[in-house]
């Protein structure tokens, strides 16, 4: 399974949800499913956002994981 | 929009018509049991009532069920409910009593030939219900899988 490290980036960087969801333009809501592993797909524009705005590599967010 | 909110306040018109129209059914039951049992099947013994007027009102109570139903269905895709689960479940449980309507008709048919006619109409609505409940299913799974997409 794909895990998502977005939490970790952010304490890395020291940016909060709320911050980060404005800078991406998605919901906190949104973050938030991200963030608790519920989201079914990630659009590449929302990654794209993500790692402009954490100044990281999808790589650094997105793991794989055997279930 | 507007044409479709049409659609469903006629639609659940003609539902509390057809509920009426079973409610008349079920008063005047006795009568119209007696006249298929006399009349159509041409039978006429006691037993052959007994059992058809059995097989009667168990029919009417599911078409009770059926048509209650699709007044709640009706109701929620007028509130603007469409891909939800409770539909799904709604459609299930019209479509599992048309089957059970299907299989009341079938032993009703033993008294009354023409009631085999109507258990095959059942049966058919059954599987055209269920059919738009499977197309249903795949768009809210579609859906919930385009909500969590972010």
């Amino acid at each position: 399974m794909i895990i998502v490290n977005i939490d970790v980036m952010m304490a890395k960087r020291k940016i909060s949800s709320g911050e980060l969801a404005q800078k991406i333009g998605i919901t906190p809501a949104n973050l938030s499913i991200l963030k608790n592993q519920k989201a079914k797909a990630v659009r590449f524009s929302t990654l794209n956002d993500i790692c402009k705005a954490l100044d990281c590599q999808p790589g650094d967010i997105l793991e794989y994981k055997e279930d | 929009m507007k044409y479709q909110s049409i659609i469903i306040r006629w639609s659940k018109i003609a539902t509390l018509l057809f509920i009426a129209m079973v409610l008349v059914g079920d008063i005047f039951g006795f009568i119209i049991t007696q006249y298929i049992c006399y009349i159509w099947a041409a039978k006429f013994d006691a037993v052959s009532l007994a059992g058809l007027s059995v097989v009667y009102y168990l029919g009417t109570v599911g078409t009770y069920v059926i048509l209650f139903s699709l007044l709640k269905l009706l109701s929620n895709m007028g509130k603007d409910i469409v891909f939800e689960r409770t539909n799904i479940k709604l459609m299930n449980i019209i479509a599992y009593t048309f089957v059970a309507v299907a299989l009341d008709c079938l032993v009703g048919g033993f008294i009354w030939s023409g009631s085999f006619i109507l258990a095959v109409l059942a049966l058919f609505l059954a599987l055209v219900v269920q059919s738009v409940r499977v197309v249903f299913d795949k768009a809210i799974t579609m859906k919930e899988e385009l909500d969590l997409t972010i």
